[in-house]
């Protein structure tokens, strides 16, 4: 497994476009929040926003970019016929899915870190310049507040669920521009699937099922009760996702021919 | 357009046609990076025969094939093919068939269908699809998924799209590579074949052995220039000049007595040695006075590799470490 | 010679039919779209079949509005002091006073409490009418809770005339005037120097019209986000009462006493109580109406685009299409076949771009079509009553939505050959279309967030589905999850265009500038 892992990281360290993804990763997440926060006002108390999730909102955007680095560290070599050359040297392909999803994970946190502080930042920076103040019952954002650091360590381990996610689905699919298509598919469009069911019941149903709405309840600070889901127990349901999706990308990996 | 009345029509057709079927290229000047792909490289095809385009790899060959077609652009110089450049081309495919990476497909296509669509393209209809199918022996597969061509089959598809237009210039870079026996010999007539029509042929390759039997005319490129561009029996006559291969049983005496007057003496065999500076009478004069046996003395006559070899020596920009060093 | 010259023409249709062979000779691609096509079909049929609306009563069907003289739905609702006017005439009236009260939340159950305000769009004014059917044409010049002075007609219609409200301090005039069909609203502070609020042409208007006194006050409008996804909209119930006097009628006026409708007022349970009636009292010169409703375009309720969910889910089959036609060309180096066949880059591309569009369009057409005359069939089959759209507004849906899945799939294949490789091109065509609707219409978003997301990405051309329009005089939830969006529909589309043909450009100019 060792050796499995130093030749995953040497891999994706000389992937010349990871890097580059990494930094996206980052920098699209915290520019998309503040955007976000920029284009909201709180004229008087009581504006109803819950301010965590508005700084953190720019997480659905990260979350494309990491699908896309996890699709590019599976499908692509499936693009080139590298795999070929992966599987050869490395015959354990259990250990392959393995050392990628622990390179993969090495990677994006770090980078999910610094997009989720710099999200709080500008956040901090631009909320209260739109009215979101003390006086209007909004408190500067701090990680010192337990809902908030439970929101931020939240926001951190979704993209990383959602990188191996996606891994998971470039081993099943194969083919990164499927594979691309499927996981954002996944990820937005079962996000509005409960929007389209008139059923209540229904609606709960797919709401609690869907990766996207149910993960990100990890960022709720306010109105707990009011969630069809609580958010460690959101989190919980993207968890199952990604172990779905990794069992049946590793085991489609075992007894296909590469 | 309406043609001078004094010219006679066959004079004026030639005209045309010769005008139609030459690639010239003139001073081709390209660097990617730090590294000069192309160092005013110049030459011209003519029609009527295979030209050999020849060269260690990184010679400049499929960057000259690529700016002929319009495919890069060059920083200085130009590319002509009949006469104008390709982009300016209508219809380009009758003009100029190109086989440059037989593997440009589109995996999920037939090879019929990759051929429809290129035909399509030139105004060709169906059935011309069908000929070159049949002319490059490609057959049932055609109708299959080009995903899972051979190489050789992926090859005569190649082929097969160069020859859609029935153009009077054909460039093929490397066609011999994953060809069988077969498909070699079958490859080398079909180039022949077109030539004789009066058809210009650049067909490139980094093995003068392939071109040996096939192309009448060689174009010797190394780091981005040329280094030769000559008739092959006139390049073979060259690397055979002062040259005597001689066959003794007694090697070491024969080297001794003929490196005595200063001939460069080079073993090629157990009883076999090639001897150049000295002329074969001299030799045989050598050898009598010396009391050396010997069963042979000839005019040595070189393969067209080794006059490769001769000529692209500098111009090799990646050779193998000689010696022991790499075990 | 076989050569022809460089603007020769011929070749760019042939570059066409060459890349249509080269579409339709791919299984995977032609599957994309037929799935693109039948996710569209699927989920909005699913969506419909899934939406039950019921609205009580004893057979438990929803009442269908009027309709105006547009085609549109309707409120029609308003306490009426009219009488007959033949012939060209005027009706002057003073409005010394306009006051209004709202329904709030009860304390004791049973007990009503009222807050004595006025909604912003109260109105009460003069008003000549085509008889007391609901729906029929009218123009009414009016005094307003919040928006000044105000002449209206045929529902849709608004003019602003001086703004301010009325108090017994300062009093407002108001006159209407006919001649033939054309109507003219007049305004006064004295009743002496009038000014002209705005005219009406009314061809239905017949000789004969119901002309008097009139009273409105639509339902005060709260909305609350909900906490997954929409938001929750309270109206409560609210009246106006205004006091008219000076009043007089000019003309060829029935003899006898005013005589009172309380236009579409609704009935308890019993169906003979009227619930929240109006009324009318007259005393010595002086006419006080009250009056409970509205008189303007229904913008709320199901709509034909309700069935179109589908398509935002579509579009990201359409996206992945659209980029691998152009990118599976750069893995494998097929490009360069094509551009030996194709010297000219642009002609090439833009050849590509041709056939994708239609494609799509057909596809989407096919999809759209279907969808919405299955899907409003089941929504009408489940008890939902939708609005009444135009022929032109069907048109523009089925037809528009097709053209924005078509425009999307030219943005994304533009994408694909700037950036060349499949998924940064399919992420960015998710990225930019797909994400930004899904994020304001599915409430992630704060509303003004949402409208600029509408605004500014290729997500506007979302805009094309909007058939029912927003009326600045009918207070609504205007918001893009409401189905509200900020763009008109050609200007929202005209943006997704706009993106696509600049992506397109820039492809075309990276191609042609770099080797191939």
């Amino acid at each position: 497994m060792r050796r499995e892992l130093r030749a995953e990281w040497t891999k994706l360290r000389t992937e010349p476009g990871a890097g580059w993804l990494l930094t996206a990763l980052a920098v699209l997440t915290a520019a998309a929040g503040a955007a976000v926060c920029a284009s909201v006002t709180c004229p008087a108390a009581g504006c109803g926003h819950d301010t965590v999730r508005l700084a953190l909102a720019g997480v659905q955007v990260g979350q494309a970019v990491a699908a896309v680095l996890a699709v590019l560290v599976a499908g692509g070599e499936y693009g080139t016929g590298m795999i070929r050359t992966t599987l050869t040297a490395m015959p354990r392909r259990g250990a392959v899915l393995a050392a990628k999803g622990a390179v993969l994970t090495g990677v994006t946190l770090p980078a999910a870190v610094l997009a989720v502080l710099g999200s709080l930042l500008a956040g901090r920076l631009v909320l209260p310049g739109r009215g979101f103040t003390a006086a209007h019952g909004h408190p500067p954002l701090s990680l010192a507040d337990g809902p908030t650091l439970r929101a931020a360590a939240g926001s951190v381990l979704y993209l990383a669920l959602v990188a191996l996610l996606s891994l998971g689905i470039a081993f099943a699919v194969r083919d990164t521009a499927a594979a691309i298509g499927a996981v954002l598919g996944l990820l937005y469009a079962s996000a509005v699937l409960p929007l389209m069911v008139g059923d209540p019941d229904w609606q709960l149903v797919l709401w609690r099922l869907s990766p996207s709405n149910a993960g990100l309840s990890v960022q709720a600070t306010v109105n707990l009760d009011g969630l069809p889901l609580g958010p460690w127990a959101g989190l919980g349901v993207l968890v199952a996702w990604t172990a779905a999706a990794l069992a049946g990308g590793g085991l489609l990996l075992r007894v296909r021919d590469a | 357009m309406a043609p001078p009345r004094d010219a006679p029509a066959a004079d004026r057709a030639l005209a045309c046609d010769v005008m139609e079927t030459t690639i010239e290229v003139a001073g081709l000047r390209k660097r990617y990076g730090p590294t000069l792909a192309l160092d005013g490289m110049t030459f011209t095809v003519t029609p009527g025969r295979v030209t050999g385009f020849v060269g260690p790899n990184g010679a400049g060959k499929s960057t000259t094939m690529r700016v002929v077609l319009g495919l890069d652009a060059a920083d200085e110089g130009a590319a002509l093919v009949g006469g104008r450049p390709y982009r300016s081309l209508r219809d380009p495919l009758r003009h100029v068939g190109a086989l440059l990476d037989a593997g440009a497909l589109q995996p999920s296509r037939t090879g019929r269908n990759h051929l429809l669509w290129l035909a399509h393209s030139q105004g060709l209809g169906v059935r011309r699809v069908d000929e070159v199918i049949d002319l490059v022996g490609l057959g049932p597969a055609a109708r299959r998924r080009a995903g899972g061509y051979s190489l050789g089959m992926r090859q005569r598809l190649g082929i097969a799209a160069a020859l859609l237009g029935d153009p009077p210039i054909l460039m093929l870079d490397e066609p011999f590579n994953g060809l069988d026996p077969e498909g070699m010999v079958w490859i080398r007539r079909l180039l022949g074949s077109l030539a004789a029509e009066g058809r210009a042929v650049l067909v490139s390759s980094h093995l003068m052995s392939e071109l040996e039997d096939t192309a009448g005319h060689v174009v010797v490129v190394g780091r981005g220039r040329v280094v030769a561009d000559a008739a092959v029996a006139d390049l073979i006559a060259a690397a055979s000049r002062d040259r005597v291969t001689l066959r003794t049983s007694d090697r070491a005496a024969a080297m001794t007595v003929l490196a005595g007057v200063g001939a460069a003496v080079t073993v090629s065999d157990r009883d076999t040695v090639t001897v150049s500076g000295v002329p074969a009478e001299r030799v045989v004069g050598l050898l009598n006075a010396g009391g050396v046996p010997f069963s042979e003395v000839a005019a040595h006559r070189a393969t067209l590799e080794e006059a490769y070899m001769e000529l692209t020596r500098d111009a090799v920009e990646f050779r193998a470490a000689s010696g022991g060093a790499a075990r | 010679m076989r050569a022809g010259g460089p603007s020769a023409p011929g070749g760019f249709g042939r570059m066409t039919r060459a890349e249509w062979t080269k579409f339709r000779t791919v299984r995977g691609w032609v599957a994309g779209m037929a799935a693109a096509a039948l996710v569209t079909v699927l989920l909005g049929l699913m969506s419909a079949a899934g939406s039950h609306t019921s609205c009580g009563g004893p057979d438990d069907t929803c009442p269908v509005p009027p309709v105006g003289p547009g085609g549109e739905a309707v409120d029609d609702h308003f306490f009426f002091a009219h009488r007959p006017m033949t012939g060209d005439g005027s009706l002057t009236a003073r409005v010394t006073s306009m006051t209004g009260k709202v329904r709030v939340p009860d304390r004791v159950p049973g007990a009503r409490r009222l807050d004595a305000r006025l909604v912003p769009w109260a109105k009460a004014g003069l008003v000549v009418k085509d008889g007391v059917r609901q729906g029929s044409t009218y123009a009414a010049v009016m005094v307003t809770g919040g928006h000044g002075v105000r002449m209206q007609h045929d529902f849709t219609q608004d003019t602003a005339g001086l703004p301010g409200g009325v108090s017994a301090g300062s009093p407002r005039w108001l006159r209407l005037d006919r001649k033939g069909q054309e109507i003219t609203g007049y305004e006064s502070a004295d009743g002496r120097r009038w000014t002209e609020v705005g005219r009406a042409r009314l061809p239905g208007l017949p000789d004969t019209a119901e002309i008097g006194l009139f009273a409105a006050s639509p339902g005060d409008l709260t909305v609350t986000r909900a906490d997954f996804g929409g938001s929750i909209e309270q109206v409560r119930f609210s009246e106006t009462t205004a006091v008219f006097d000076r009043v007089e009628l000019s003309g060829r006026v029935a003899a006898g006493a005013w005589r009172r409708d309380d236009i579409g007022v609704t009935t308890e349970a019993d169906g003979v109580t009227p619930h929240h009636p109006g009324g009318f009292q007259e005393s010595g010169g002086t006419y006080t109406v009250t009056g409970v409703g509205d008189i303007g375009p229904v913008v709320d309720g199901p709509r034909p685009e309700n069935t179109l969910t589908g398509v935002v889910i579509a579009l990201i089959v359409v996206i992945v299409v659209a980029v691998v036609f152009v990118t599976a060309e750069y893995r494998r180096g097929l490009v360069r076949v094509t551009l030996l066949a194709s010297p000219r880059r642009g002609h090439a591309l833009a050849a590509k771009a041709v056939v994708i569009a239609a494609v799509t369009f057909a596809a989407g057409l096919a999809a759209t079509a279907a969808t919405v005359s299955l899907g409003t069939g089941l929504l009408r089959g489940n008890g939902a009553v939708l609005l009444p759209v135009s022929g032109e507004a069907q048109v523009r849906l089925i037809g528009g939505v097709a053209l924005m899945m078509a425009a999307t799939a030219v943005l994304a294949l533009g994408l694909g050959a700037l950036l060349r490789r499949g998924p940064a091109a399919i992420t960015a065509g998710i990225a930019v279309v797909v994400v930004p609707h899904l994020l304001a219409t599915a409430s992630f978003l704060p509303d003004e967030a949402a409208r600029w997301l509408l605004r500014l990405t290729p997500a506007a051309g979302f805009a094309i589905q909007q058939s029912i329009p927003e009326y600045p005089q009918v207070l609504a939830n205007y918001v893009p999850s409401a189905g509200f969006y900020p763009l008109a529909p050609w200007a929202g589309l005209a943006v997704l265009c706009g993106y696509a043909g600049l992506v397109l450009v820039l492809a075309v100019i990276r191609l042609n500038r770099r080797d191939a």
